[in-house]
């Protein structure tokens, strides 16, 4: 009953949040020097002032900001996002196109990165100080550290140019026409190198949080008397520790998933994936207010959900926390 | 390029009248970078048989925002669109204007008006029949309204006559022999009147989904990965097309473009889509080869801009100082590892085919030219102070590209070294074009010009009075204002004596390089990279930017 | 003090963590002496690999890397430090109120946090340096705008957790303040946490100080590892060295860095000590 009222009132909450996120987004955007008439007139190169115009008046910039900011708010009610001048597409559409390959690569790589980071964190810091530990350390803050563009530009020539596995980038085979199991098949080879990419940059994150949590548990008092009570280190470990050591990777893990649907521009670009983070960057250096808002809609919407969702997972974790 | 412009423009030149061509108008670099293997294939000679079938996949870069270049005149749209359009003729190497969807043409003795008969037996994809009518509504009712380059290509164009549904007039008000070279799909391409007509032409759903005559039919956009085109089974030329589909792949990354075409991904990366500092490791690779033909009408400078209503930009001297400052092949080695050449003036040497080109102006790469342009900021009245600086300056970095970066850092460095102190400012497109082009915020601007395939687009919007216009992009920002200069480009647009053009032509580059309102850098080349497999891909000087009809797949 | 020095100095990695991080600073303090003269010069033939006249090698442009990097180390340092400093001041202190009053507030902060979180962290550091026109103080806006919610939600979410434990519960029986609960009991039970995700922001600042670098909205004219990065980008596969070393940099920056953090939180939190 208590979570029935308690996730009622979050997504209830949920609403004026999103929308006020919407409404700081438009103004934020608008503070942006530069509109998308020039910016296309600009990328076409033989703009005159009537073509300037042309384009003004299509894309709605003639007319007052405050009429501007009550259409958009006014379609928005009706779940239309606008239309994609730049795209010639309604923004909601574009966005659509654009989750499924966003979705598969975030989350595989996410799934990976947490669950063999959180393994690398406890391996580690069972191991504090030995050379397991330091190993574990190294490699992921390097792996962390290494710019996303080399890394991935490294692949590609080992494993694309050079021994011929896999493909350099792109979602599938373009022109090949492969249904079913096929398919699976080719979007699976895509994937491989920017998942593996993505992971790795992730996956030090969640080592160290987690090496440096579970560090803290060992350390409590209630370890020691398990310990003293003859539990087994094992026991002592999954039982107690891993929960509560969890705490704090959770919360990352719940900041990470915010972020999925912006992606990861640099493998996104590297390997030329189709996804939401180059539309959301492509729309703002255009000024593709429209499309821009729009993800940053979808965006909220998705982190909303997300941070209940870790809210709720705490309390799991912690039967201590209150809702 | 990160970026790539075009204009259309035209040369001057009665139809009919055949061109003499001298050979060595080419410039020799142009000849020497091509593998013989390649020169012969383009000059005609056939090592093997076409063979049916297969799929080429190109890099296109970046991806287009629209597929309707008749009313966008983006560079990086044509590729895929003149697949699909086409234009009243095509061009042979000479620049001469060839049939295509005109059988043949006339131009009346006053000049005022171009017959066209037109090819029969051409469909539309969507099996409407092509006639006259079309014709008619293409240039009157979609590129005169709405394409960007009309107001100069089109200005003269009064009306289309259709006296028969296989006959198209063209009549103009004063004499415009420029629009024989601006009849190509890239340009002036034919659209299909029943797609169109009763519609709002910039909203048309064709725009995205284009129907046209050409030798491939669109098929489908994913936005974010690439176009499809399929064969035209119907095409109206015999046995052609001979590949089965065209796939225009976009790879964001320039190292990924590279590697698509290593790995034999991706056949044809044209308009430099393959970074020029990858060029040399293309060469050795044995699957590929590169070109650098089929890009003879798309000539294109990178331009040094200087705000003429700056305190010392205002001063003839002080342009010209920073004009013998800047070393030019320190950009061509460094910048564009070797690719293009140093620029004399505001006509790139691709417009020697046209006779319009000439080097007999300003020569500012003399030995001894850091000593004159010290002397002159001496004279101009801008001495150097204690620390050894003059003034200080701010430049505008082009925001289209890498490169732009390396050439604004290598301009300062060159500027430093007689005494100009200068600042970068690297700001994103949308910051970047208001401004310049609206606010005039700026004293150093390095913007790429595209000049068309003539004079008339290219030299107007920048030089002339006319063309001082706030808020609007890539013309004449810089407040030139002569106007010796704005009675010579008039006069030049409407010669039609092709040596009194010339004349004037030269005339005008002469003063501008004197005066040095910008300073011109580099005349840019762009390469195409191509696996050896696929055959005959350039066949004319529009290159990428003309169907690949005849293009074919080797096994 | 001085054991805790001596524990720090036991841990072998902290030490060396920390020996490259004097080392790195020394290199700042003595850059001017060591590379007389602009890292933007250019001194010799471009494209020069390691060896000989120039050490790392020389750029596209002609300039000496190792000049370069010596320069590009201040600013590098300082646009990571001072950006996750900001974004751990704020993250903290959001994420504390949030989390230690609970109610309201929590409710008003924590909806803030969300909406810095809803927009694609890069691209809300390029509109923020597009904004506010790029040079380094937008730069370090820019870091710190994207990297302290991350925090705020860390340490809300550890005090939420706290505020439940007995000794807290305690002291406030006992009638401690709120700042004293907060700075002597709560906060100290977090630093390990913030200490973890902190030292792996300095690293995320350098790098994506980087990727605006390389789409040309860093300041240009800084020297800064970035810019190094980004202006080899294009020559990567021919000239490998001109990414290498200002990676390499930036790896065993980001490590020592790191280390040191570990060792840190050994020290200052007693139950991570040897058993």
């Amino acid at each position: 009953m208590r979570l029935a009222r308690f996730l009622g009132y979050r997504l209830l909450l949920a609403i004026p949040v999103v929308l006020g996120i919407v409404v700081l987004n438009f103004f934020l955007i608008h503070l942006a020097p530069g509109d998308a008439a020039s910016v296309l007139a600009g990328e076409s190169g033989a703009a005159s002032p009537e073509y300037m115009e042309q384009l003004r008046h299509k894309f709605g910039l003639d007319r007052p900001l405050a009429t501007q900011f009550g259409v958009y708010l006014l379609n928005m009610l009706h779940l239309d996002l606008g239309y994609s001048f730049r795209n010639d597409s309604p923004v909601g559409s574009l966005i659509v196109d654009r989750l499924w390959p966003t979705g598969l690569l975030m989350l595989t790589a996410f799934a990976a990165a947490l669950l063999i980071g959180t393994l690398l964190g406890l391996v580690a810091a069972t191991g504090r100080n030995s050379w397991r530990d330091a190993v574990i350390s190294l490699v992921s803050l390097v792996a962390y550290a290494t710019p996303g563009f080399w890394l991935g530009l490294m692949m590609i020539v080992v494993f694309a140019i050079r021994l011929g596995w896999l493909p350099t980038s792109g979602y599938d085979t373009v022109g090949a026409d492969n249904e079913g199991w096929d398919e699976v098949w080719d979007v699976g080879r895509h994937l491989v190198m920017p998942a593996v990419a993505l992971a790795l940059f992730y996956l030090a994150v969640y080592a160290r949080v987690m090496r440096a949590s579970v560090l803290e548990q060992i350390g409590m008092d209630y370890v020691t008397t398990a310990r003293a009570k003859g539990q087994t280190e094992a026991r002592v470990m999954v039982g107690h520790v891993l929960r509560n050591a969890l705490l704090p990777v959770v919360t990352m893990a719940g900041v990470q998933a915010g972020n999925l649907i912006g992606g990861s521009i640099v493998v996104e670009t590297v390997f030329g994936w189709p996804g939401v983070g180059t539309l959301a960057f492509n729309a703002l250096q255009s000024r593709d207010l429209n499309l821009l808002l729009g993800i940053f809609f979808v965006s909220a919407c998705l982190v909303v959900v997300i941070n209940l969702a870790v809210d709720l997972v705490y309390v799991c974790l912690d039967p201590r926390m209150e809702l | 390029m990160a970026r790539v412009l075009r204009n259309a423009g035209t040369l001057q030149e009665s139809s009919g009248l055949s061109r003499t061509f001298d050979a060595t108008d080419l410039s020799r670099r142009t000849i020497l970078a091509l593998p013989l293997g390649l020169a012969a294939a383009a000059s005609g000679a056939r090592a093997a048989e076409p063979k049916r079938g297969g799929t080429m996949v190109m890099i296109v870069h970046p991806e287009p925002s629209t597929l309707a270049h008749y009313a966008v005149s983006a560079g990086n749209i044509p590729p895929i669109a003149t697949q699909v359009y086409e234009g009243l003729c095509t061009y042979d190497w000479d620049q001469n204007p060839q049939p295509n969807l005109a059988k043949s043409w006339e131009v009346a003795p006053d000049g005022k008006t171009i017959t066209f008969k037109l090819q029969e037996g051409v469909t539309f994809h969507n099996g409407k029949p092509f006639t006259s009518a079309d014709v008619q509504y293409s240039f009157m009712e979609i590129l005169k309204k709405y394409n960007p380059i009309a107001p100069v290509m089109l200005a003269e164009l009064v009306a289309v006559d259709t006296p028969d549904p296989m006959t198209a007039v063209l009549r103009l008000a004063n004499p415009a022999p420029y629009i024989m070279k601006a009849l190509s799909g890239r340009d002036l391409p034919i659209l299909c009147r029943s797609v169109f007509e009763g519609t709002d032409v910039l909203q048309n759903p064709s725009a995205n989904k284009p129907i046209g005559t050409g030798p491939f039919k669109f098929a489908s956009w994913e936005r974010g990965q690439f176009v499809r085109l399929d064969r035209n089974e119907t095409y109206w030329k015999p046995g052609l097309p001979y590949l089965n589909r065209i796939v225009a792949r976009f790879i964001p990354d320039a190292a990924t473009r590279s590697a698509a075409m290593e790995a034999g991904e991706a056949h044809f990366a044209g308009y430099s889509a393959v970074n020029y500092a990858d060029l040399a490791r293309m060469k050795t690779n044995p699957i590929l080869d590169l070109t650098t033909k089929g890009y003879e009408m798309t000539p294109a400078q990178s331009v040094l801009e200087l705000n003429g209503r700056h305190p010392h930009l205002q001063k003839k001297e002080v342009r010209q100082a920073i004009a013998y400052a800047i070393d030019r092949k320190v950009i061509l080695k460094d910048v564009m590892f070797g690719y293009g050449q140093p620029a004399t003036g505001p006509l790139s040497r691709k417009f020697k085919t046209a006779g319009l080109y000439t080097d007999d102006v300003r020569q500012y790469d003399v030995p001894d030219r850091l000593d004159i342009a010290n002397r002159l900021l001496d004279e101009a009245g801008a001495p150097r102070g204690a620390d050894g600086t003059r003034f200080a300056l701010h430049l505008e970095v082009n925001s289209f590209g890498e490169q732009w970066l390396r050439q604004a850092e290598y301009l300062k460095q060159a500027l430093a070294g007689v005494g100009i102190a200068v600042t970068l400012r690297s700001e994103d497109t949308a910051t970047w074009l208001r401004r310049v082009y609206t606010n005039y915020d700026y004293d150093l601007n390095e913007p790429f010009l595209s000049q068309g395939v003539d004079p008339v687009y290219g030299l107007n919007k920048q030089f002339l009075t006319s063309q001082i216009r706030k808020g609007v992009t890539f013309v004449n920002d810089t407040f030139y204002s002569n106007p010796e200069v704005d009675r010579m480009l008039g006069e030049g647009a409407r010669e039609p004596d092709a040596e009194k053009r010339a004349a004037l032509y030269k005339k005008v580059q002469q003063v501008l390089a004197e005066d040095s309102p910008m300073i011109w850098l580099i005349d840019v080349q762009y390469v195409s990279v191509f696996n050896r497999r696929l055959k005959d891909h350039t066949t004319g000087p529009l290159g990428t930017q003309q169907a690949f009809e005849r293009a074919w797949m080797d096994k | 003090m001085q054991t805790a020095l001596a524990r720090f100095a036991s841990n072998r990695l902290a030490l060396a963590g920390a020996a490259v991080l004097l080392g790195l600073i020394a290199l700042v303090a003595l850059t001017p002496l060591l590379y007389p003269g602009d890292p933007f010069a250019l001194v010799g033939p471009a494209l020069q690999p390691p060896g000989g006249q120039f050490l790392l090698g020389t750029d596209t442009l002609g300039r000496d890397v190792a000049a370069e990097i010596a320069y590009g180390a201040r600013t590098s340092l300082i646009i990571g430090l001072s950006a996750t400093g900001a974004a751990i001041l704020l993250g903290t202190l959001i994420g504390g109120l949030a989390g230690y009053y609970r109610g309201g507030v929590e409710v008003a902060l924590m909806r803030l946090t969300e909406f810095f979180q809803t927009i694609p962290a890069f691209v809300l550091a390029i509109l923020i340096v597009a904004i506010l026109s790029p040079s380094l103080f937008s730069e370090v806006v820019a870091i710190a705008a994207v990297s302290w919610p991350g925090i705020a939600r860390l340490v809300r979410g550890e005090f939420v957790a706290l505020g439940g434990r007995e000794f807290v519960l305690a002291c406030d029986g006992l009638g401690a303040g709120d700042a004293r609960i907060v700075f002597r009991h709560m906060l100290p039970n977090c630093t390990s946490a913030i200490i973890a995700v902190g030292t792996l922001l300095i690293g995320t600042a350098v790098l994506i100080e980087a990727g605006l670098a390389f789409l040309g909205l860093g300041d240009p004219n800084v020297m800064s590892w970035g810019l190094i990065i980004s202006s080899g980008r294009a020559v990567l596969r021919s000239a490998w060295w001109i990414c290498a070393f200002p990676g390499l940099a930036i790896l065993l920056t980001v490590l020592a860095i790191n280390l040191v953090g570990d060792g840190l939180n050994e020290v200052l939190n007693p139950r991570l000590r040897e058993r």
